[in-house]
Parts: structure tokens; C-alpha cells; sequence
């Protein structure tokens, strides 16, 4: 099974090749039959990377630890499940696996577009093979194929990084491909419509929705990844700044200004050379991403020439796409004529255009502290990092002014806002933005960043509910029907627009949520075996917690999960005097650690709407005795509490985000009858004659 | 063995499956389908929306009456655009060039400056005119 992968994987070559060549060459001639054959030759690249997916899984399930990616991910101990999600545990296995992503949504929109949008997809095609074909050439040439043998059997492998055996580092990553290789398919259409030159609005017409998901998986994805970190990096936060969260933040930034830029073109026909140079961006940011991640480039230069060969092959590519891009855009710019210019500043168009400066402000703020340290290494020899007061100092104001327009964008009018028109959908948010500030200052909290956050996080939920209840009470009115019905016909008449605020209520509740972090409590203390500490937290609740003794297991049937031995700490915690239950935290010794490498930690989580509660074992006080001798488990160890506000607030707006991007993507029952406006919406215009 | 059999199997379906359309002459079809949007339609579709979006806006209180009203003649006068460029499509004339609506639209925004909108029906009058051409409605000097 594994060698019939391994060859798969060389016969995917020849023939994404062939599919590229013919996918242009049938655009270029305009025949039919070498266009099928290249789309053809989409579903067999995705057959014959799946088997190749297959080989490498087979590779895990058996222990064929001749294998170079087997021997350093796996080992004979680990666990079914993180054998099978080993194919995406390491470098080679997840580009693998992203070239299989990729040609599984390639594979979706030729047969979507089996029979409409035709004239699109002979370059689509191509464009879709141009880019597995470059996956495959990494994967064959670059020293990362994943069937590479060792040229000896080791007796047991490396084992897996304990720090990836955890339930949101297996879902985490493949979200985020899908997120990253979804935008593929906007981009292919982007580059045929340039090709072809048929440069209307269609292209995004149609993409539309791929976007959309493609933007949902990444969101979603980042969040993941928080969690991750979370919960299993153990020291309480969950963003740091490093390159490879960066690096999946950067396309984010992009794929966002891209989602709302889109909305002038189709409505007012502007931004086109933009648009085309968003769509273009954000795509090479998804290869950088993956370059970032899976290259270890960006720990050092050094690294780096070790990695000559695929940063080569990355970088050329990457050249080459934007080199070939910025050709055809400037062929085309007399196609690309804006049709409409921005009427005033106060209006919805500034205010996306103003988003999209914002977004891509950030976006290069955060590459530039990215790459920060390899470009000081490649110039002075010293690698200087810029930590996170780098990236907050800048990032914290754009992302205010980001926040404040996911609140003023919704309202504010197409074309130009008067100053009445203002006055009457502002003041009340406003209003109520600067009394939710005021009180929080009255009550204690006067952090000026975390004040101004939850100010405007209230302005703009306040705009969103507000548009809920007007148009809810309009329709309830024309269409005399009850709220509820009402509510539910508002939103699925125009899921596009409904859905967009409802993530605009996600990102408010996830910012008011990172503004929690200004009220962290961080405080250490050493507990005696029945010993009680209590922690003031910034709500003003008081946890109580005792220390109820260690349990330390070792050996034995715990091979199994690699691991030497466990001391778990049972923390018995009230909350202002009620009993909450047992709260764990404890040490890890896994096998597969290097030798001398200190214990790994496990937090203990207790989540409440306004803050959590975080325990973390910070030391025991003699950790060979706990381990060695049985009895010697009643000992007293440093806790250190950690309470962090309004965390939960992120994960329920993710999941507000979530839900609203669905509600934007649901297909509609019948798209040509809902694109025409029902009758009685408005009355007829004069000639209605004309109309159908 | 058994391997060499499945890699030629393997082999041997691909080749067969992506040569055959070129080989067989098998077409794929590489025209727009009848039912899709057109430019045209998709033009259409978007003045529409626009002003039923400007309808809901009013009637949930976020414009006033007056910016309502300016509005609402703007977009109608270019849906009409839309409309009729989209009809000339549909009847298979040539559709009028680009810049003939943009000229149209021109006029009209010319008299909407001269405050030649109609304040009954919203029809944009030429400039100087004395009654509105649509409905008859004395338009304010």
C-alpha cells in the first residue's frame, strides 16, 4: 500500500502537467475536448494523491519506521488516533496533505461547474493544476517526500512531540489548510477572468461563497490555535506573536479587506485593479504561510540553508505567480476602468475603503515584525526579535479603528451620508458606547485601551441589535406577521447582509474579550497538603483553594501513551464560599522527551461567562521523591492562579462568527428567482413595463 | 508482483480516463448556459437591490424623508438604465454601449443637480423643465 502511494504520488507529476498545459492551451483555442481532458486529469490528480495520502497512513498504522516521517512522528506506543492524524503531524505529511486539500476542492468546483460558468473554466483548470503541479514538485524534489527511507529500520520511532497529542492540535491545522486551500479556487477564477478577459463582476459573483468558506475555515482555524495554546502551552495566554501564528494571521488580514472590498465593486463598480491585487495577495500569503510554518525558515537564517532547496522552489514559485499576475493586470488595465468614483467621505465606500487600509496596515505591520528578525540577521549577523509590545503598540490602535467600522459600516449609506443621516443612527450607540465606558470606569476598572475596547465593542453591538429590531419591526409591520417570523424572513431575504452583522457581533464580543487581558491575575503560592489559599479576582469574586494531595502514577499500562509518570494535583476550589468541585493540574514525564527535559504541564481550566479560573502546577517541592517512592505523595508544591477575564467571550464569539458566516453562505433555494426583488418591496418604478 | 499489477492498473485507468476525450473527441461545452446571469442581468439585479435596500432603510427610520427621496430618484434613474439595457440585451439587440449609459446616467444626474427631480414620482427631469414628463407634477423652479 505504501510503495503504490509512493508511486502515485510520481504519477500525479505527468499528469497535473498535463492538465496545466491543457487547461490553457483549450482556453487559448477554445476546444472542448482538450478542456475536458484537463479537467479530467483534476480527478485523477486528486485519486492519485489520495492514494498517496493513503500510502503514508498505512505507513503510520504499520510501524514502517524504515520510513524517514514515520520514525520521527511515531513510535510503537502512540495512540491509534494520532497515527492516523500523523499524515499531518510534520512537514512532509502536511504538505501531502495540503496538496490533497487543495485537489479535493479542485476537484469540487470543476464538478460544481460541470455545466455553467464553462468559459471560466478552461484557465481555471490550468491555474488549479499550475499550482498542485508546484505542490507536487516540493513534495517529489525539494528533500520532503514522505516516503524518503532511512535506509535502515530503526526498532522504534521518535515518537510524537507530546505537545501534539492534544484534541485541538489535530483539528487545528487541517482547519486551517482548508481555509488556506480553499482560497485557491477564488483565486483560479480571478487569474481566468484575467486570462480570458472577461473582467465584470462575475468572477466574484461566483466565488463568492467559496471566499466565505475559505475565510470561515481560517478564522475558525486561528481560533483553534488559540485554544490550543491555551490550554496546552501552560502559561495562561493565548496569542504570543510568534511567526507561525503570524503567518496564519497574514492571509486572514488580506482574505478580510478582500471580503469587504468586493461589496464596491459589485455595487458600485469601483476597485477592480484592487480587488484583483487582494485576491492575488492573499493567495501567495497562503503559500507563504504554509512556506513560514513548514520550512522552519523563520527560527534562523541558518535554518534556512539547510532548507535551500525548498525555499528555492517556494520562493521562484512565488515569484513567478506575482510576476505573471502583475503582467496580466497591467495587460488588462484599460478593462479594469473604475465606473463610479467615491462621492463623499462620510459613506459606506469610504468606510470599507478606510477597512481596507486598516486591514492591510496590519497586515504589514505584522510581516514586517515577522521577518523582522531574518532580514536584521541576513544584514548584521544579530538576530534582533521584535516581541509583542512591537506588534501591540501598532496593531491595538488599527485594530480599534477596525472594530469602531464594523459598527459605523453597517449604517452608514451607500454614496453619502448627510449629516441628519448620521445624527439619527449614531447618537444612540454612541450614547450608549461612552455610559458602558463610564460605568466600568466608576466601578474600579480604568485601563485606558481595555476601556475604550468595551466602549466601542458596546457602540457596535448596540448598532447590530438596533438593525435587528428596526428591521424586524418593519417587516412585522408591512407584512403584519409576528416578530419571530418576521426576524427569520428579515434575515433569510437577505442572508448575505444578516449574516455579515452577526459576525460583526462575533468580532465585537472577541475584542472585548482580548480587552480582558488587561485584567489578568497572575499570583503564586505554595500550598501544604490540606493547606487553603484564597484569590481575589477583578470581578469581584474570591476562589478558595486547597490543596487536596498528589496522585502519581508510573509505568505500567501508561507506556501506552508514552508516558514515565504523572503527578496530578487535586485542587478542591469555592467560589465565594460555594464548592465548585475538583480542579486538576498536573506534571508529565513522556518517553519520548529528550533526556534531562523538564516535565510537561498540565493546566486545570474552570470557565465561567466572565472570567476563567487557570491552575498551573508550577513545581513540586521534592519531584524525585513523588516520583520515585510511593508514599511519599502528601507534599506541598507552588500553584501558581491565574484568573483571566472575558476569555470565554472569544470562543462564544468565534462561534457567533461561525455561525453568522453560515448564515451569509447558505445557498439560496433558487438563486435566479431570490435575485429578483419581490413584489410589493417597493413600489414599481414608473416603467415597470420594462421589467420582466 | 502484486505491486507492479496495481501500479499498471493504476496507470492504465488514469491514461485512459484524461485521454480519452482527446483521443475519442469527446467536447467539453465552453459557453455560457442559457440560464446563468448576464452582465447585463447581474447589472440589473444590483441596481434593484440597491433600491430595495434604500426602501427598507426608510422605512426602518434610518434616512429621512428628504435624503430618502434624493437617493431613491438617483438609483431609480439608474436601474432604469439597467433595465432597459438589460431588456435591449435580452431581445437580442446589441445592448447600448457602456458609455451610453454612463450618458444617460450623466443627464440624468445633470438634471437632478438642477433640482429637476420630480418630488412626486422621482423622475429626473432634462433641465428647465417646467412639469414633470413622467407624471405631469408642477416641479418647483
Amino acid at each position: 500500500m505504501t510503495l503504490l502511494g509512493e508511486f502515485a504520488l510520481w504519477i500525479s507529476l505527468p499528469v497535473a502537467l498535463w492538465g496545466m498545459v491543457l487547461g490553457y492551451a483549450g482556453g487559448r483555442t477554445q476546444r472542448g475536448d482538450l478542456v475536458l481532458s484537463a479537467e479530467r486529469s483534476i480527478y485523477a490528480v486528486f485519486g492519485l494523491l489520495a492514494l498517496a495520502a493513503a500510502g503514508v497512513m498505512a505507513a503510520f498504522l504499520n510501524d514502517r519506521f524504515e520510513y524517514w516521517y514515520v520514525a520521527n512522528y511515531s513510535n510503537r506506543e502512540l495512540e491509534l488516533f494520532y497515527k492516523i492524524t500523523g499524515l499531518w503531524a510534520g512537514q512532509r505529511g502536511s504538505l501531502l496533505f495540503w496538496a490533497l486539500l487543495l485537489a479535493f476542492f479542485a476537484v469540487i468546483c470543476v464538478f460544481q461547474n460541470r455545466r455553467k460558468h464553462r468559459e471560466f473554466m478552461p484557465y481555471v483548470a490550468g491555474v488549479l493544476q499550475t499550482i498542485l503541479a508546484f505542490f507536487i514538485v516540493v513534495l517529489l524534489f525539494a528533500d520532503v517526500n514522505p516516503f524518503a527511507r532511512l535506509g535502515f529500520t530503526p526498532a522504534n520511532g521518535q515518537g510524537l512531540n507530546p505537545q501534539l497529542q492534544n484534541y485541538w492540535m489535530t483539528i487545528h491545522p487541517p482547519t486551517l489548510y482548508l481555509g488556506f486551500t480553499a482560497f485557491t479556487i477564488p483565486f483560479a477564477f480571478a487569474m481566468s477572468a484575467l486570462l480570458s478577459g472577461r473582467l465584470d463582476a462575475r468572477w466574484i459573483q461566483l466565488t463568492r461563497r467559496w471566499i466565505l468558506t475559505s475565510w470561515l475555515f481560517l478564522s475558525v482555524g486561528i481560533v483553534m490555535g488559540m485554544r490550543w495554546a491555551y490550554e496546552e502551552l501552560g502559561w495562561g495566554g493565548y496569542w504570543f506573536w510568534d511567526p507561525v501564528e503570524n503567518a496564519s494571521l497574514l492571509p486572514w488580514l488580506t482574505a478580510t479587506a478582500f471580503l469587504h472590498s468586493i461589496q464596491i465593486q459589485e455595487n458600485r463598480g469601483m476597485l477592480k485593479v484592487w480587488n484583483m491585487s487582494l485576491v492575488l495577495l492573499t493567495f501567495l500569503l497562503t503559500i507563504f504561510a504554509t512556506f513560514l510554518t513548514r520550512s522552519g525558515l523563520i527560527e534562523s537564517v541558518h535554518s534556512f540553508a539547510q532548507e535551500l532547496k525548498i525555499a528555492f522552489i517556494f520562493l521562484g514559485f512565488m515569484g513567478g505567480m506575482l510576476a505573471a499576475c502583475v503582467v496580466l493586470i497591467v495587460y488588462r488595465l484599460p478593462d479594469l476602468k473604475s465606473e463610479n468614483q467615491i462621492e463623499s467621505f462620510f459613506s459606506r465606500e469610504s468606510a470599507f475603503l478606510f477597512n481596507n487600509l486598516m486591514l492591510l496596515g496590519a497586515a504589514f505591520t505584522v510581516m514586517w515584525g515577522t521577518m523582522f528578525p531574518l532580514i536584521s540577521e541576513g544584514v548584521t549577523g544579530q538576530q534582533v526579535t521584535v516581541g509583542p509590545p512591537f506588534f501591540e503598540r501598532v496593531n491595538f490602535p488599527i485594530g480599534l479603528v477596525l472594530l469602531a467600522l464594523a459598527g459605523i459600516g453597517p449604517v452608514i449609506a451607500w454614496r453619502r451620508a448627510t449629516r441628519k443621516n448620521l445624527q439619527r443612527n449614531f447618537s444612540t450607540p454612541v450614547m450608549v458606547g461612552l455610559v458602558v465606558a463610564a460605568a466600568i470606569w466608576i466601578s474600579g476598572a480604568r485601563h485606558p485601551l481595555a476601556l475604550t475596547t468595551w466602549g466601542i465593542g458596546a457602540f457596535v453591538l448596540t448598532i447590530i441589535v438596533t438593525e435587528f429590531w428596526k428591521g424586524t419591526r418593519a417587516r412585522a409591520r408591512i407584512e403584519g406577521e409576528g416578530y419571530a417570523s418576521a426576524l427569520f424572513h428579515l434575515v433569510s431575504r437577505n442572508r448575505r447582509r444578516w449574516g455579515g452583522y452577526i459576525v460583526h457581533v462575533g468580532i465585537a464580543l472577541m475584542f472585548m474579550g482580548f480587552a480582558g487581558a488587561a485584567y489578568n491575575v497572575d499570583e503564586r503560592h505554595h500550598l501544604e497538603p490540606g493547606e487553603t489559599v484564597e484569590v481575589a479576582s477583578p470581578m469581584g469574586h474570591t476562589y478558595a483553594l486547597t490543596h487536596e494531595g498528589l496522585s502519581v502514577s508510573r509505568g505500567g499500562a501508561m507506556a501506552q501513551r508514552n508516558l514515565l509518570w504523572q503527578a496530578i494535583v487535586n485542587v478542591s476550589v469555592a467560589r465565594d464560599g460555594r464548592p465548585q468541585g475538583l480542579l486538576t493540574t498536573e506534571k508529565r514525564q513522556y518517553a519520548t522527551q529528550e533526556m534531562g527535559s523538564p516535565p510537561m504541564t498540565e493546566v486545570g481550566i474552570k470557565s465561567y461567562p466572565l472570567e476563567d479560573l487557570y491552575l498551573i502546577l508550577s513545581e513540586l517541592d521534592n519531584i524525585e521523591s513523588a516520583v520515585l517512592s510511593a508514599d511519599s505523595n502528601e507534599q506541598g508544591l507552588y500553584l501558581q492562579v491565574l484568573i483571566k477575564p472575558l476569555v470565554s467571550w472569544i470562543w462564544l464569539g468565534c462561534l457567533i462568527l461561525a455561525g453568522g458566516t453560515v448564515v451569509a453562505l447558505w445557498p439560496s433555494v433558487d438563486r435566479r428567482r431570490s435575485a429578483e426583488v419581490p413584489a410589493g418591496a417597493f413600489p414599481e418604478p414608473a416603467t415597470a413595463g420594462a421589467a420582466d | 508482483m502484486t505491486l507492479y499489477v496495481g501500479v499498471a492498473l493504476v496507470v492504465a485507468a488514469v491514461l485512459l480516463f484524461i485521454m480519452q476525450p482527446v483521443v475519442k473527441g469527446l467536447h467539453a461545452s465552453l459557453e455560457r448556459e442559457d440560464d446563468e446571469l448576464t452582465e447585463t442581468e447581474a447589472r440589473k439585479r444590483v441596481a434593484l437591490l440597491a433600491l430595495r435596500d434604500v426602501e427598507y432603510d426608510f422605512l426602518a427610520g434610518k434616512l429621512d424623508e428628504h435624503d430618502y427621496r434624493s437617493l431613491k430618484s438617483e438609483l431609480t434613474a439608474e436601474a432604469l438604465a439597467a433595465l432597459e439595457a438589460d431588456e435591449a440585451a435580452r431581445q437580442g439587440q446589441r445592448a447600448p454601449e457602456d458609455s451610453s449609459i454612463e450618458a444617460e446616467i450623466a443627464r440624468i444626474r445633470a438634471g437632478m443637480k438642477a433640482g429637476m427631480v420630480c418630488a412626486e414620482c422621482g423622475f429626473a427631469n432634462d433641465e428647465g423643465s417646467r412639469f414633470c414628463s413622467s407624471c405631469g407634477h408642477a416641479l418647483a423652479a
